[in-house]
């Protein structure tokens, strides 16, 4: 998906006009959350998982190395061909390579937030390779050409008219506004495809580094088709995935689902080790594991090597007020919410994405949802930090806050300001509030009003009032 | 009614109440006086430094701190209005200097002693009846830093629910972000107001004539949102509910 | 060869002066307390998780109560045809035993693989059943194929009282090691809320999932 996070401001316009979008948004993340509280309430383990899978996460980062090598000596042992890839378009390369190899026409494709990163579906495309989404929310926005609206509801954003519509023209289905009825119609197409296809495509949600394995989480089941029938399985994965041990995975997945959608568990579950052993009644004779590093061995050595904890179950999307207000589609790019705000500086580059460290009011919801405890809001501020180092805060910003130090410097400036404010504010608001503040401000009063400096500012008052005691400084 | 002889307080006045409020100022101090504690307003204080912190301006953040901290540094209590400004001296501070082990001990040292109004009434003061009369049907926005930042969700409930001729009413999603961030409210005026929008939503749901939150910053986007459209709400600052004396400046 | 090589050199350029401890052990969060422990506590509460997610426990004599029952859900469900896995002779009895409470064709599973198959239930043994989360645990030891509960309408799960376990920690120790090449935790039938967030169950797999615990 081709990143158009500079546009955060101008998405975000359109995202309001969009009725149908808002309402949608406001249903998912509504039910979503209500769902995860409703999940967490029942497990009391909840709090304590989290500080295991905050360690266990830290733990598999901070040795990285050691994992990952033993993830791919393991991988490799059981029949995986391991391959490594630097960046998008080394990774589209592998994959178009890896088709060819095979011979791949048809390929399946379980949801991958990673193939979303590096396009990949675009790479086998134009290599002739039809690529088949089966999660039925991709499925649709596939037919339709649209990009995901949510990171786990991605066609949320459509209405089961729109879906029917969609099936209608590009599929040439009766119109049905049953939904089980649409379900079917994509269960059945999806089928024939699982069955002729000769290559599966999916992420991964966990790699176990002491098995080789790798974890598939879904709902639906394509996860676990797309890694079973076909003849080669292709898995595209970031190196963040690794996590030490096989058995790490029940505090992962106690957490992973509840934080999503709210289930104790999600229907399946898969851990694929290696290809189809001898004796085995089905399974890819061919498995390739394609790990990405796009920009995370540079965040594993700085300051953000935390946010590479993170396991998308996009909790803190759900929860955050400012993605409830202009949706997935206003972030450009595959990551939305306080994740992608944190991510997308880090991957893209600070200048390409600077909006989206700033669009938070760094209310810390979602600190305090993430289920591997990654201090979100903290990590927005030091890239608002950054900015101002590498020189790419507006001079008008710059300006601004070297003279709000000037003035803040000393109790008596501020006092002097204060005092014109003052005067100022008794000639020209009677009623206390300005109802239209000048230049950069301008925003903010044009549906709100900004109260009036005090004639009298407190401390002024104060001395008045009480006399200056020694002790007042 | 509970007299805490003896204890001092410092009050952290804010630069927004000071300049915008000095009613919340003035009432903060009658409530705290009510208990008996001895309050002193430093009057070299200025500003936290909040807006240069989360803008990402760390130098002029550094240089606001490393103020407050001379400022504030040999007082023993020290109490604000505000829960996001006590959040900044408690979490940020640290942050700003983690790199000057020296400012970075008095940091701690300093954190330690800052307390958001109705946290200091309860948690150290042990008040759980401020003693005071209001009428009305009162709600309470949780401020995002008060409560995810300091923990304070209890307190000002307990306050307020035990002011004579309060009714107390809780509104839906009350914890939710009102939209100010502070320079998130210049920089993303739209998004913000629409945040403010369903926070004023849900507050007229309630039918409480008044909301009150302890952060000037939220009662500005709330009050000024409430304002401009006419509402049938004011949104008034807890301390000012506490005392019972709205808007007044003796 | 040689990329992976570069990743790991970069990797390791990345934590150049780490401060951080050597691998430890797990990190596990504490059990729940009154964690069953006894194979009939397990037993109710996998029952009692299986059928809160919307599955149909059966349990009780094979011939008088389990087979019959299961054979009027099967129908009460449209289901016209059923299979198992050839290497499975407990699936492939209970087959057998359901074909008087039919109309049932048994078919093989190349039956199933075509765009337009009948109605199926997909019957077989699983390996394990954990307790916990009321998960069923089928692998590919031994042989077995997913087919019955990958690709059929209704899946029917074949359970002894030997196999519950507590938690999946159990199951995953149970098979780590050299674990087989597949490992699926079943929990629910298959499922999807993409369309207006209406939970639909059967969008891939089977929309009904039946547990069967026959006693001899
Ligand atoms: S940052 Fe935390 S809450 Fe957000 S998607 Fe990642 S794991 Fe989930």
């Amino acid at each position: 998906m081709e990143p158009r996070v500079r546009h955060f401001v101008r998405n975000s316009e359109k995202a309001f006009a969009d009725r149908q979008l808002q309402v949608a948004l406001s249903r998912t993340t509504a039910k979503f959350l209500e769902n995860r509280a409703a999940a967490v309430a029942e497990f009391p383990r909840f709090e304590g998982a989290r500080e295991s899978a905050s360690r266990i996460r830290q733990e598999a980062l901070d040795n990285l190395d050691a994992h990952l090598a033993r993830f791919i000596t393991e991988a490799r042992k059981r029949g995986a061909v391991v391959h490594a890839a630097r960046d998008g378009p080394e990774a589209r390369e592998i994959a178009a390579r890896i088709a060819k190899e095979e011979g791949v026409s048809l390929a399946v494709k379980s949801k991958s937030m990673i193939a979303e990163e590096v396009g990949l579906n675009g790479a086998l495309e134009a290599d002739g390779v039809e690529v088949v989404e089966t999660d039925l929310g991709e499925y649709i926005i596939q037919l339709a050409g649209e990009p995901p609206s949510h990171i786990i509801a991605p066609a949320i954003h459509k209405t089961r008219e729109d879906v029917s519509r969609l099936f209608e023209e590009k599929l040439g289905e009766p119109y049905t506004e049953e939904i089980p009825a649409l379900t079917r119609i994509a269960r059945r197409r999806l089928r024939d495809k699982f069955f002729s296809a000769q290559m599966g495509i999916s992420g991964a949600n966990f790699l176990c580094a002491d098995t080789g394995s790798v974890v598939l989480v879904t709902n639906e089941g394509n996860g676990r088709m797309v890694a079973t029938l076909p003849r080669v399985h292709m898995v595209i994965a970031g190196i963040d995935k690794v996590i030490p041990r096989l058995a790490d995975l029940p505090v992962l997945l106690s957490l992973l689902p509840r934080s999503a959608t709210g289930q104790a568990l999600s229907s399946y579950v898969s851990v694929l080790t290696g290809t189809k052993r001898a004796g085995d009644a089905e399974g890819p004779e061919r498995l390739h594991i394609i790990l990405l590093d796009n920009g995370r061995t540079g965040i594993l050595q700085g300051k953000y090597r935390e946010i590479l904890k993170c396991i998308r179950c996009g909790a803190c999307i759900n929860v955050c007020p400012v993605f409830q207000s202009v949706g997935g589609h206003a972030y450009g790019w595959v990551y939305p919410g306080p994740v992608g705000s944190v991510l997308a500086p880090l991957i893209l580059g600070l200048p390409e994405s600077s909006p989206l460290p700033n669009a938070s009011t760094l209310c810390g919801a979602c600190g305090e949802v993430c289920p591997v405890k990654i201090p979100i809001p903290g990590m927005l501020v030091e890239l608002r930090g950054d900015e101002r180092e590498q020189g790419l805060k507006t001079p008008a910003e710059v300006l601004g806050m070297k003279a709000y130090a000037s003035v803040m410097s000393r109790a008596g400036i501020l006092e002097a300001f204060q005092r014109v404010a003052g005067v100022v504010s008794a000639l020209l608001f009677k009623e206390r509030k300005i109802e239209r503040l000048p230049f950069a401000f301008s925003g903010w009063t044009e549906r709100r009003d900004f109260p009036a400096p005090a004639p009298q500012p407190f401390r002024k008052l104060w001395k008045r009032q009480r006399g200056i005691r020694p002790w007042t400084r | 009614m509970a007299q805490k002889r003896g204890i001092s307080v410092s009050l952290f006045s804010t630069c927004l109440a000071d300049t915008f409020f000095p009613s919340v100022c003035f009432a903060t101090v009658a409530v705290l006086e009510r208990f008996g504690v001895d309050v002193r307003v430093p009057l070299s204080q200025t500003c936290c430094g909040q807006p240069a912190f989360n803008s990402g301006n760390r130098k002029e953040a550094r240089r606001m701190a490393a103020k407050f901290l001379s400022v504030f540094q040999g007082e023993e209590h020290i109490v604000t209005p505000s829960g996001s400004c006590a959040a900044m001296v408690k979490h940020e501070y640290p942050v700003l200097f983690r790199d000057e082990p020296r400012m970075l001990s008095l940091a701690y040292h300093v954190a330690g002693r800052v307390f958001e109004l109705s946290q200091f009434l309860v948690d150290v003061l042990g008040v759980d009846d401020p003693g005071s009369t209001y009428r009305g049907k009162v709600t309470y926005h949780d401020s995002c830093h008060l409560k995810r930042g300091l923990g304070v969700a209890d307190a000002p409930r307990t306050l307020l629910k035990a002011i004579r001729g309060v009714e107390f009413v809780e509104m839906e999603e009350s914890d939710r972000c009102c939209g100010f961030g502070g320079v998130f409210s210049v920089k993303y005026p739209h998004i913000s107001c629409r945040m403010a929008d369903r926070k004023i939503e849900r507050i007229l749901e309630t039918g409480a004539q008044v909301v009150t939150s302890g952060d000037i910053g939220c009662l500005m986007n709330i009050g000024g949102t409430i304002s401009r459209s006419g509402y049938p709400v004011r949104a008034v600052h807890i301390a000012e509910i506490l005392a019972g004396s709205e808007g007044a400046v003796p | 060869m040689r990329q992976t090589a570069e990743l790991l050199d970069r990797v390791r350029a990345a934590l150049r002066g780490r401060t951080v401890a050597e691998p430890g052990l797990p990190y596990v969060a504490p059990r729940e307390p009154g964690a069953p422990g006894s194979a009939q506590g397990r037993i109710d509460l996998f029952r009692r998780k299986f059928e809160a997610l919307g599955g149909t426990f059966l349990a009780g004599p094979a011939a008088e109560s389990v087979i019959p029952a299961l054979g009027e859900l099967l129908r009460a469900e449209g289901v016209t045809a059923l299979f198992f896995p050839e290497e499975d002779p407990a699936s492939r009895s209970l087959a057998d035993a359901l074909v008087p409470f039919g109309p049932f064709l048994l078919v093989s599973p190349a039956d199933i693989r075509q765009a337009e198959p009948p109605v199926s239930a997909g019957i077989q043994s699983a390996e394990f059943a954990i307790a916990e989360s009321g998960t069923i645990v089928q692998t590919s030891r031994g042989g077995t194929s997913l087919w019955p509960g990958l690709a059929s309408d209704v899946h029917v799960c074949l359970l002894s009282p030997d196999r519950f376990l507590d938690g999946m920690e159990d199951c995953l120790e149970a098979l780590s090691g050299d674990p087989p090449r597949s490992i699926s935790l079943i929990t629910g039938p298959s499922r999807t809320a993409d369309i207006e967030l209406t939970l639909t169950m059967g969008v891939h797999g089977p929309r009904r999932v039946i547990a069967v615990l026959p006693s001899s």
